[in-house]
């Protein structure tokens, strides 16, 4: 699972309900759905609702990018990477032929070059020393996990370097996304896509078999695996977009940083139209910040439904720091990578976008670096 | 870690309250990728377009 410190929703007992933290959770949820529907805003509401059940599915699937690519990477057990797969897969149905065919809708599409590179391989490398990535920092920091808390804290502050960074790293140069329905039309696109994520699994469970892991992902991962695909579609289908989880800390970081006195209006990267937008608009009127609140309160949900919450320790400082180092890589990183797990290799290879597959080659070589380092900082290997 | 937990949720919640009250409304939620010349998630241009 992705970190030590939160586990999944078993059969809970009565006295094993946090009522605290479920009512706050439930209570949260409410608050930002209502003031979003008193905009007049159902599908901000769905938004807040589709990350919600997110949550709820990735704490009881302990669905983990981190520790499914660990495995794969130290012990060649592929099950949790398959699990990956088939997410991609279901989401891909709906999100190439749709994005290619419905006006308002489109998929995550990113351009190709230095800075796709520099910022996957970089990210894999925070992800393996915070152990978790975009969406398993945002549940299990909503699960209960303090460390993961710092994580996020850590993320926020990162992303919001990545994104003054990232105009100079498109000037290296690059070229511009590659789509499969673009040159093979709708389904044409879809049916190369599901071949791709049919191919890459093809790989995986062939060096899977050489190394002798296994190759059957848990039943929970299955059963989560089509959940989190069937929500990745709820949430396009609500905004318009593949569901992405990196752009909202990106936000958060850079209000806080305005309200700290400093002034990011002037830098490149926010006054593109869709930043600056988002910088001077509410938070509640970007898309992956709703989702990321709804996913954050979703799993704090599950959590308090299942034991009482967040009643671990903190760990020790070295795994701390691990973590805010971690944080901060995978911020920039995700900056300069056009997103994380989610955003980049789940949503661009969901939209038939070269640059999804492009990302995971690269953030795979960071992990290893990640997972070399980890021992530095009291981490096991595993 | 629970006195944290509940400080973080308060303060955060009051925070985005705060924000999007005082913050004007696009009539509806939207993603960088909704503006022309976005190439990326983030709203970055293309390359071409440089």
């Amino acid at each position: 699972m992705t970190t030590a410190t939160v586990t999944a929703p078993q059969s809970a007992r009565a006295g094993d309900i946090d009522l605290l933290f479920l009512a706050t959770a439930l209570l949260a949820t409410g608050v930002l759905i209502a003031l979003v529907l008193l905009d007049h805003q159902p599908a901000s509401a769905a938004l807040i609702a589709g990350g919600f059940g997110l949550g709820v599915a990735f704490m009881w699937a302990e669905f983990s990018f981190t520790a499914s690519w660990r495995r794969f990477l130290t012990r060649g057990d592929a099950g949790g990477l398959l699990g990956g797969l088939i997410v991609i897969a279901v989401a891909a149905v709906a999100i190439v032929p749709v994005a290619a065919l419905v006006p308002k809708f489109g998929g995550a599409i990113a351009p190709l070059g230095p800075s796709l590179v520099v910022g996957a391989f970089t990210f894999g490398v925070g992800m393996q020393l915070a152990n978790g990535c975009g969406s398993g920092t945002l549940y299990t920091a909503g699960g209960g996990s303090g460390r993961m808390l710092i994580a996020l804290l850590f993320f926020i502050i990162g992303s919001v370097f990545g994104s003054l960074s990232l105009p100079a790293f498109l000037d290296l140069g690059g070229i511009d996304p590659v789509l499969a329905s673009k040159y093979f039309g709708p389904w044409g696109g879809l049916t190369v896509t599901l071949a791709s994520i049919v191919l890459a699994a093809a790989i995986v469970i062939a060096v899977a078999r050489k190394r002798g892991g296994s190759i059957v992902p848990r039943t929970g991962m299955i059963i989560g695996g089509i959940a989190i695909g069937l929500l990745c579609i709820a949430v396009f289908a609500a905004g318009g977009h593949p569901w992405s989880v990196t752009f909202g800390f990106t936000v958060w970081g850079a209000k806080a940083a305005t309200a700290l006195g400093f002034d990011l209006s002037h830098a490149t990267f926010w006054t593109w139209p869709g930043p600056k937008h988002a910088l001077e608009g509410s938070i509640l009127s970007d898309t992956s910040s709703l989702t990321d609140f709804g996913m954050i309160f979703g799993a704090m949900a599950a959590a308090a439904a299942s034991r009482p919450f967040a009643r671990t320790a903190w760990p020790p400082a070295k795994s701390l720091l691990a973590t805010a180092v971690g944080g901060l890589l995978m911020g920039w990183g995700a900056r300069l990578g056009f997103g994380c797990n989610i955003g980049a290799f789940v949503g661009g290879v969901s939209s038939g976008s070269l640059h999804g597959w492009i990302w995971f080659l690269a953030a795979l070589p960071g992990c290893l670096i990640g997972i070399r380092l980890r021992p530095l900082f009291g981490l096991s290997k595993d | 870690m629970r006195l944290t937990y509940m400080v973080v949720i308060v303060l955060a919640l009051a925070a985005v309250v705060f924000d999007h009250l005082s913050s004007p409304s696009s009539g509806r939620a939207v993603s960088p990728e909704d503006f022309i010349g976005a190439c990326a998630p983030c709203g970055a241009p293309c390359p071409s377009a440089k």
